[in-house]
């Protein structure tokens, strides 16, 4: 019986402390750490079409194609098919990869989160993320000046 | 004109056959006047139901886990309450292969109807009271009981196999807890010396003692604890709530004799538990809290406030409570309260017998 | 030191471990040949002789651990090896190498002399295709009854259409109880319903609420994880999915799996500092694990979303972000990396040291909380005390490892008998109890917590007085590794559920030819008919959750 009050006592302590855990999603949204993997950006300027990133993706959420000359002419990403293990990012050596920390975006279909790059640059959710805002990249391999006016679609 | 009769000793049907002249056609007068009256109670009980269900459980249980629960529609989101009903109600019934059809359909009714019933001999201050026979209590208990007949029903009609374990969960629950149930209430019986509810109530209207002025009534549950007690766990194992929601068992047996039950069926068993819920706060309330008695609010107030008293304290012992197995609960129900009920009863008796009388 | 403990004594044994010699006397003209695996010797017998073997091993040479059965497809043979361990010290590994033709793929069934071969060999004939004499059910166990083929033999033609159509299920002993007095009813509990945890079909007998027969089928979250780990590179590919088998997350720890077996087959170093990182991440998982076991079991006692539940995802939520500022997900983490980790600590290191310690210091509160509302009250101890009990010969039969083990006795920790990382550095204990049943596997956990709150206070002391220019996180690895062909390893790590083991044969290229996964659940939830076999519904359902069973981690 003493058992059965202090868990009583326990919970009702719980409920009369009035704090809470859960937040009310959307209106506060949860703070991501800065290591946070979320969607990924992709910068067509810092490209060089190494295509490691094609190559070390367990899954084959991005996508490819080049002309004979070796020039990219296409980056395609399946999102929903991405597992968020950043691999793509660790490989690349310009930092064209960036995860960014968005972590909120939808899609009807299967069909919806297969984008190419000028998709990319139309979806909402992708279009105003600065990845450079949310990640210091980790290596020092930028090629050229990338004071934040990289083109990241 | 007729004058007013005091109001304790009336009840509603007759008052509302008086006030609207419904008196002087006959028998259809007052049948009308008593459809009336039923309207209004049952009504009010529903829409107690109503605002149980969608939205107090939920806060209430947010509130014992640390969460934020219903709050976007409407003012403190009591607005969940149509949108919910619209939503369980505009839900496909779907019914299942097999299963045995008017039962299946009556059950539902059964289960919802004998918990409203029940709310007919219950006095709920005001002249709130349906119909004040001599055999009241008994009353009360015979209609909840009907009740095992519509899970029996529902379980057995589901052509499904946990519907089955569910519903003969809940039989053999019912039939070991109610006893008990029946046999503590007796208790109060003996010191109340009548069956009749509202007698019931007057006879805890009298002061037991007088503290710095503050006089404590005779409640029952003052006079007897013991019995107040042993009448709240045989009540929750009545309703079935934890720790002895056997038949439901989410965890166990997917969701006992409910689960094949869907939309419209759905919701009258829902209801009809919620319902059951309140019939079982309002039967001790009556018999253990002296009924609407109570200081300064109209004795309606009070009696709802004591009956949701009761319901959450069924809430606060399902967050903490864990369910007993089908054969502890049995053990519980044959070995443990049916005895010590006898015992309290006897005791009782002897008490009234030897000191009072 | 609470580390060190007797070691027992027996032939067959020398100092550096196992006796192969001896043990080649002993097993005489049954050794065809002598393998070399990194991490024992194997032993290579006829597959007519399995049993004979087995048992002078088990009984004679004392091999009392069948940790896993792997079967594999060579081009010219079958072969299954039997991984075996002692659970007084499982550094003491041996492997029974039993090869078979192609064209009459029999082997003789170890099933009597281990009982947790039952369901490894099921496994082995359903994916690779050797068939087992004698075995009791020879059944699929993973894919459905009706598939064709067997997907990891050589010559699976994986375009081929599978028609899989339900039969109904059958009451499998109405013809044993016919006669008799009693009626049974047959139940499918599951694969949808509230209280699997996941996707498990338990098909029941129950004879009115007790229960007669209980049979796990298991398999609906198979999703290829062996074969996925097949054609990943070793150097980056595998390394997410470990975080995907047990989900619970015992992310880190099964990274660790994945990351010891490579790591020794490739003859990788690995920087002390990562190692205390690693250990620091793989504790804070076992917290989360932990406390989501603990949750789900009240769940299971309580019914509907009771407060525990939440009070324990409160808990947990708080180990994930921290475990988010480590390594960047909250659940799918893939942090480490061949050789090391990913990421150091992050900065600044004094806020995650300061929010690591403040979580270290609220713990001792929630743990008294949880005594108060669970282990204390009575209906819970009558619910619980003497139900599902688990004796711990039976738990050895079955290959039962972690807290299912340690509650029923058996002082089987890798962390401390099979040291990795940077255990043996520090001062903690093994949490065992004598109960065996539901309620000493959750005192069980709820001491591993305590004890993996020890760990984490101590690899924060370390982190924190690391001298700045030697925070080491990876060695250098070569950007592909191709370990040499035909080299052979199994190794272990203490995960949440328990035993968790890879098995790697590498060919020379850069993937693994052969990678088996040994699941602790998979093991643990062979026991469950043992378990629950006479008792009640309820009782059932509560053993089930004792388990902590993670299905994609059991269905891999």
């Amino acid at each position: 019986m003493i058992g059965l009050m202090k868990s009583m006592a326990t919970t009702m302590k719980h409920a009369l402390d009035g704090n809470t855990f859960t937040v009310e999603y959307p209106e506060t949204a949860p703070e991501v750490s800065p290591r946070f993997r979320g969607v990924h950006k992709f910068s067509q300027e810092r490209c060089i079409w190494c295509r490691q990133c094609e190559n070390v993706c367990p899954n084959d959420t991005i996508q490819i194609v080049m002309d004979e000359q070796r020039n990219g002419e296409q980056y395609n990403l399946h999102i929903g098919q991405c597992i968020y293990c950043r691999l793509c990012e660790e490989v690349c050596p310009v930092d064209a990869i960036l995860l960014t920390q968005n972590f909120e975006f939808t899609g009807d279909t299967k069909d919806d989160l297969v984008y190419n790059k000028e998709q990319l640059m139309n979806v909402p959710w992708y279009k105003d993320i600065d990845p450079l805002e949310s990640r210091e990249p980790d290596r020092g391999g930028w090629i050229g000046e990338g004071e934040g006016e990289v083109d990241y679609q | 004109m007729v004058g007013f009769l005091p109001l304790q000793d009336v009840v509603l049907p007759d008052r509302i056959a008086e006030l609207t002249g419904l008196g002087q056609f006959g028998v259809l007068g007052d049948f009308i006047a008593a459809f009336l009256a039923a309207f209004i109670i049952a009504n009010l009980m529903l829409a107690m139901s109503g605002v149980a269900g969608p939205w107090a459980k939920r806060k209430i249980t947010a509130a014992f886990t640390d969460r934020i629960a219903v709050n976007r529609i409407g003012p403190f989101g009591l607005l969940i309450i149509p949108a919910s009903s619209v939503q369980l109600l505009a839900k496909e019934l779907i019914i299942p292969e097999g299963v045995d059809r008017p039962a299946y359909d009556l059950a539902p009714l059964v289960i919802a109807s004998s918990a409203m019933l029940g709310f007919a001999v219950i006095p709920m201050g005001n002249g709130i009271h349906l119909a004040d026979p001599e055999t009241g209590l008994v009353l009360v208990f015979a209609i909840a009981s009907i009740a095992s007949l519509g899970l029996a029903t529902a379980g057995y009609a589901s052509n499904n196999k946990y519907s089955m374990l569910g519903g003969l969960r809940a039989v053999a629950q019912n039939i070991a807890y109610e006893i008990p149930l029946i046999v503590t209430a007796a208790s109060v019986v003996i010191f109340a010396g009548t069956l009749q509810m509202s007698e019931i109530v007057a006879a805890q209207a009298q002061p037991l003692v007088t503290v710095a002025g503050i006089s404590i009534p005779s409640w029952y549950a003052f006079v007897n604890p013991f019995a107040f007690v042993l009448f709240m766990a045989a009540n929750m194992a009545e309703v079935g709530r934890n720790p002895f929601d056997v038949p439901e068992a989410p965890t166990e047996i997917v969701a006992g004799y409910q689960t094949e039950y869907s939309s419209v069926y759905f919701v009258l068993i829902y209801l009809g538990e919620f319902l059951h819920i309140f019939l079982g706060a309002a039967i001790v309330t009556t018999i253990f809290l002296g009924g609407p008695a109570g200081p300064v609010l109209p004795g309606i107030v009070w009696f709802i406030i004591k009956i949701w008293a009761i319901f959450l304290f069924t809430q606060w012992a399902r967050s903490a409570l864990p369910r007993v197995r089908i054969d502890q609960l049995i053990e519980i129900g044959w070995k443990g309260m049916l005895v010590l009920s006898f015992a309290n009863l006897v005791l009782t008796a002897i008490i009234v017998g030897v000191f009072i009388a | 030191m609470s580390l060190e403990r007797p070691r027992p004594d027996q032939s067959y044994v020398t100092d550096d471990g196992v006796d192969y010699d001896a043990i080649e006397e002993l097993l005489g003209e049954h050794v065809l040949g002598r393998e070399t695996h990194i991490n024992a010797e194997g032993f290579v017998i006829r597959p007519d002789e399995v049993q004979e073997v087995l048992f002078a091993l088990r009984d004679q040479a004392g091999f009392d651990h069948l940790s896993v059965v792997t079967a594999q497809e060579y081009g010219d043979r079958y072969e299954s090896i039997y991984h075996l361990k002692k659970y007084d010290d499982p550094t003491q590994e041996l492997s029974v190498v039993v090869p078979t033709s192609k064209d009459n793929p029999v082997s003789q069934t170890a099933e009597p002399v281990y009982r947790t071969a039952d369901w490894h060999e099921r496994e082995a004939y359903d994916l690779v295709g050797i068939e087992y004499e004698g075995h009791p059910d020879p059944r699929r166990i993973l894919l459905p009854e009706t598939w064709q083929g067997h997907p990891l033999s050589l010559d699976y033609d994986q375009d081929r259409p599978q028609i899989v159509t339900l039969t109904e299920h059958a009451n499998p002993i109405a013809d044993d109880h016919y006669e008799s007095e009693s009626d049974t009813m047959f139940l499918n509990i599951g694969p949808h319903h509230p209280a699997t945890h996941g996707v498990l079909h338990l098909k029941a007998v129950l004879d009115g609420e007790q229960v007669v027969d209980v049979d796990p089928d298991i398999g609906y979250l198979h999703r290829c994880e062996e074969q996925m780990a097949q054609q990943g590179t070793y150097r980056h590919q595998i390394m997410p999915y470990p975080d995907r088998w047990d989900y619970a997350p015992g992310g880190l720890m099964n990274e660790w799996g994945y990351a010891r077996a490579a790591e020794d087959l490739a003859d990788i170093e690995v920087p002390e500092y990562a190692q205390v990182i690693r250990t620091l991440g793989a504790e804070l998982c076992r917290i989360c694990s932990h406390m989501l076991a603990l949750g789900t079991f009240c769940l299971d006692i309580y019914g509907d979303f009771t407060a525990i539940f939440m009070y324990a995802m409160r808990d947990r939520e708080k180990v994930q972000s921290l475990l988010e500022d480590l390594t960047g997900s909250r659940m799918m983490f893939n942090y480490l990396r061949l050789g090391g980790v990913a990421w150091d600590l992050p900065e600044p290191r004094e806020e995650f040291f300061e929010k690591t310690r403040d979580f270290l210091d609220d713990l001792p509160e929630a743990t008294q909380e949880y005594h108060d509302l669970i282990t204390s009250n009575e209906i819970f101890q009558i619910r619980t005390i003497d139900t599902g009990v688990l004796e711990p010969e039976v738990a050895k039969q079955y290959g039962a490892t972690g807290p299912v083990a340690r509650a029923s006795g058996i002082d089987y920790d890798l962390r401390r008998d099979d040291p990795y990382g940077y255990y043996p550095e520090l001062d903690w204990d093994v949490a065992t109890d004598d109960g065996c049943d539901n309620y000493a596997r959750l005192l069980v956990r709820m001491q591993e917590v305590e004890q993996s709150a020890k760990i984490i206070e101590q690899c924060i002391d370390v982190l924190e007085s690391w001298p700045e220019e030697d925070r080491e996180i990876q060695s250098n690895v070569p950007r592909t590794l191709r370990p040499e062909a035909d080299t052979e390893i199994y190794r272990a790590v203490e995960a949440a559920k328990g035993e968790l083991g890879i098995y790697i044969r590498a060919d020379g290229t850069d993937k693994p030819a052969r990678f088996k996964i040994r699941s602790p659940c998979f093991s643990n939830l062979h026991t469950l008919p043992e378990m629950s076999e006479g008792e009640y519904i309820a009782d059932l359902i509560a053993s089930l959750g004792s388990l902590d069973i993670i299905l994609g981690e059991v269905d891999r």
